[in-house]
C-alpha cells in the first residue's frame, strides 16, 4: 500500500500517519506486534496497520527461527537426516519423521512391514492429539480461559510418557525411520496406550464442557476470522483451516498412506468458516484420532518392524558375532550409508496443522541433493492477512491462535 | 491418465517418476502453462522450490544448473503434477506466478533468498528467512555448510571453504 501522499510522524517507535485514509481520528497507526509476544505462538513478528482498532494491513515477518535444516540435511547421510526432521515442527516430530521416511522409502522402492505401518499410525495419531492439545490449551489462555491449559497439559503429559516409553525421548523421538521404526513397542507401551485410549473420550468431554458452550469463548470466536471455502483453496490453506471452511479434504483419506484407508473414521468438517469452526474441527479430530488409535491398537499385526534389507538397515546384533557378511554390511552402513537411485519424490502426510510434505532429490550418492519441507504453517500463515482484514485488534489474537502456526515449522 | 492440454511448443519433456507425473516446460512460457493448468483443474498449488544441480554426478546431465519445481494438485480428480523449469546459471531469472497462485508469493521470496533466483513481476521480492543484511544465497551448493567464526578457534577457516563434493 503506497503511503507516499500521507504525512508520517514518528514518536517513540510508533509511526503515526495522517492523511487521506480516515479512521477514528483520521490516523493510521503502524504497530509492531511481536516477535516476543506471548500470543504469537513462538517468534512471529507482525507489522499491523491500525485504523482506530480496526486492522487495515498485516505483514507477517518470519525467519526468526530459521535454522537451515534443509541446508544441513544436504551434509548428512540419508539415515542421519531423520533427527533433523524432528526439529522443524517441534510439536509433531513423528509426523515429520513419517513424511521423510515415506519419501526415502519411495525412492528406494521399499515398503515398511505391516507391524511398522501399524506403529506408525499409532505414533502419528498420538502426535496429532498432543499437538492439538497444545493448541487448545494455549489458544484457550489467549482468550482468557485459564483452566483449559491445565487439562490439556495433563493429558499431553501422558503422551510424552508414551513417547519416552517407546523411543527413549519425550519430544524429539526420531522413532519413525526409513525402512520401518526404531524399535518394537514394549508391552508397557501398549498397556499405557490402552489406558489412555479408554480415558480420552471423557477427557475430551471435559475440554468441551469448558469451552464449547462457554458464552465468552463463543463471543470471542464466532464470526471471527472468516475464511471462505474459495479463499481457503485460493490461498493454499490446508488442514483444520480448510476443513473449518467446509472442504472435507484430508490426506489420510484422499491420498492414503500407512493403510489409513483401512480404518473406520470420518473426516472432521465444519462449515462455519470462522475461528469457532476451526476449534470444532480440532475437537472432532481429537475424537477421530482416538477412534483410529483404538482400531490400530486392536489389530496391530505381529511380525518384524523393519524391512529385511541389509543394504538399508543394520543387521541384528546377534548376527554380528557369527557372520562376516553382517559385519561388512554394518561397517558400510555406518561409514558410507546407502544411496537411493537418482530421482525426486514428493510425499505429503496430514499433520495437526495441515499438509506436511517432503520433497527430496537424490543424485545417486549417499547424501541428498535437496530436501525441501512443504510446511503447512508457512502456507497457512499467508492466509492470515486475509482473515484479519477489517477485524478488531483483540480478535486478531483469536485469529492467530486458530491458524495454529508453529514457527519452527514455518522457518525451518 | 490424460495429459493436460498445454499451449503449443512449450513442452520440453514429460514422464513419470515413482508414480508421479511430471512435465518440463520452457522458462519463457511458464505463466501461460500455469494458467492453462489452473483452468484444467489444477487449482491447488502445493509448493515451489529450486534444486541446484551444480557438479551433479548424475549421468544424464540436467540442461541447466537450477531447476524450479512446482507441485500442483487437482483436488477433484485426486491427481498431482510436477512442473519443471530449468534456469541457467548466467541468467537466474524466472517469471513470478503470485497473481496466478497466491501461495507462490512467499515461495518465490524464499527461493530468491536461498538460491538467488529473481522472479520478474514479484511485488515485494525481499529476504524472508535469512536476515535482511545477509550476503549470499545459502542453499546454493557452492555456499559452504560451515559455521560462524568462533573466537579462539583455529579451524573456522576450514569450515568456511566449500566441501569438495559441493
Amino acid at each position: 500500500m503506497a503511503d507516499t501522499e500521507l504525512e508520517q510522524t514518528q514518536t517513540q517507535g510508533i509511526t503515526i500517519t495522517r492523511g487521506e485514509r480516515r479512521g477514528l481520528h483520521g490516523e493510521l497507526l503502524t504497530v509492531n506486534f511481536g516477535p516476543q509476544h506471548p500470543s504469537t505462538h513462538g517468534v512471529l513478528r507482525l507489522v499491523v496497520d491500525l485504523d482506530g482498532e480496526t486492522i487495515r494491513r498485516v505483514e507477517p515477518v518470519i525467519g526468526y527461527l530459521h535454522t537451515g535444516i534443509e541446508k544441513q540435511m544436504e551434509a548428512l547421510r540419508w539415515q542421519q537426516g531423520v533427527v533433523l526432521t524432528d526439529r522443524h515442527d517441534y510439536l509433531s516430530p513423528p509426523i515429520n519423521n513419517l513424511a521423510y521416511a515415506l519419501a526415502v522409502e519411495q525412492l528406494m522402492g521399499v515398503e515398511a512391514p505391516p507391524r511398522a505401518q501399524g506403529l506408525r499410525v499409532l505414533m502419528s495419531e498420538l502426535t496429532r492429539i498432543s499437538s492439538h492439545l497444545i493448541w487448545l490449551g494455549t489458544s484457550g489462555i489467549e482468550l482468557g480461559a485459564m483452566g483449559i491449559f491445565m487439562y490439556c497439559l495433563r493429558d499431553r503429559e501422558k503422551i510424552m510418557d508414551l513417547n519416552e516409553e517407546i523411543s527413549g525421548f519425550r519430544m524429539h523421538t526420531s522413532y519413525i525411520r526409513p525402512g520401518g521404526v526404531m524399535a518394537d513397542a514394549t508391552p508397557r507401551f501398549l498397556d499405557l496406550l490402552d489406558a489412555l485410549i479408554r480415558e480420552m473420550p471423557s477427557n475430551i468431554d471435559q475440554y468441551e464442557d469448558l469451552l464449547t458452550r462457554n458464552p465468552i469463548f463463543q463471543e470471542r470466536t464466532q464470526g471471527i476470522g472468516m475464511l471462505s471455502r474459495e479463499d481457503a483453496i485460493r490461498l493454499g490453506a490446508t488442514g483444520p483451516m480448510i476443513r473449518g471452511s467446509g472442504l472435507p479434504w484430508d490426506l489420510r483419506r484422499d491420498r492414503p498412506y500407512c493403510g489409513y484407508d483401512t480404518y473406520d473414521w470420518e473426516v472432521a468438517v465444519e462449515t462455519g468458516c470462522d475461528c469457532y469452526a476451526r476449534y470444532l474441527v480440532r475437537i472432532k479430530e481429537l475424537r477421530e484420532s482416538v477412534r483410529i488409535l483404538r482400531q490400530a491398537l486392536d489389530r496391530l499385526p505381529s511380525g518384524p518392524v523393519n524391512v529385511d534389507d541389509r543394504k538399508m538397515l543394520p543387521p541384528p546384533r546377534e548376527e554380528l558375532e557369527t557372520s562376516m557378511e553382517a559385519i561388512i554390511h554394518h561397517f558400510k552402513l555406518f561409514t558410507e550409508g546407502y544411496s537411493p537411485p537418482p530421482g525426486d519424490v514428493y510425499v505429503a502426510v496430514e499433520s495437526g496443522r495441515g499438509e506436511n510434505g517432503c520433497y527430496i532429490v537424490s543424485d545417486g550418492t549417499h547424501k541428498p541433493r535437496r530436501v525441501k519441507f512443504r510446511s503447512a504453517s508457512f502456507v497457512n500463515l499467508q492466509a492470515l492477512e486475509h482473515m484479519a482484514m477489517g477485524s478488531m485488534l483483540a480478535d486478531f489474537i483469536a485469529i492467530i491462535g486458530t491458524a495454529d502456526t508453529v514457527l519452527g515449522d514455518c522457518d525451518r | 491418465m490424460t495429459t493436460p492440454v498445454l499451449p503449443e511448443n512449450v513442452l520440453q519433456a514429460s514422464g513419470v517418476i515413482a508414480g508421479a507425473e511430471w512435465i518440463t516446460v520452457n522458462r519463457e512460457n511458464v505463466r501461460e502453462v500455469m494458467r492453462a493448468l489452473k483452468s484444467q483443474g489444477f487449482e491447488s498449488y502445493l509448493f515451489m522450490t529450486c534444486v541446484d544441480h551444480l557438479a551433479t554426478p548424475v549421468v544424464e546431465k540436467p540442461p541447466a544448473r537450477f531447476e524450479l519445481v512446482y507441485q500442483l494438485r487437482d483436488m477433484r480428480a485426486h491427481r498431482e503434477l510436477r512442473v519443471r523449469v530449468f534456469v541457467p546459471e548466467d541468467d537466474p531469472t524466472a517469471s513470478s506466478l503470485h497473481d496466478i497462485y497466491a501461495p507462490a508469493n512467499w515461495d518465490e521470496r524464499e527461493t530468491w533468498d536461498l538460491f538467488g533466483i529473481t522472479f520478474e513481476g514479484h511485488p515485494d521480492l525481499k529476504r524472508i528467512l535469512m536476515p535482511d543484511d545477509w550476503v549470499g544465497h545459502p542453499l546454493r551448493r557452492d555456499f559452504p555448510v560451515g559455521g560462524e567464526p568462533v573466537d579462539f578457534s583455529d579451524d573456522h577457516e576450514t569450515w568456511q571453504t566449500a566441501p569438495p563434493e559441493a
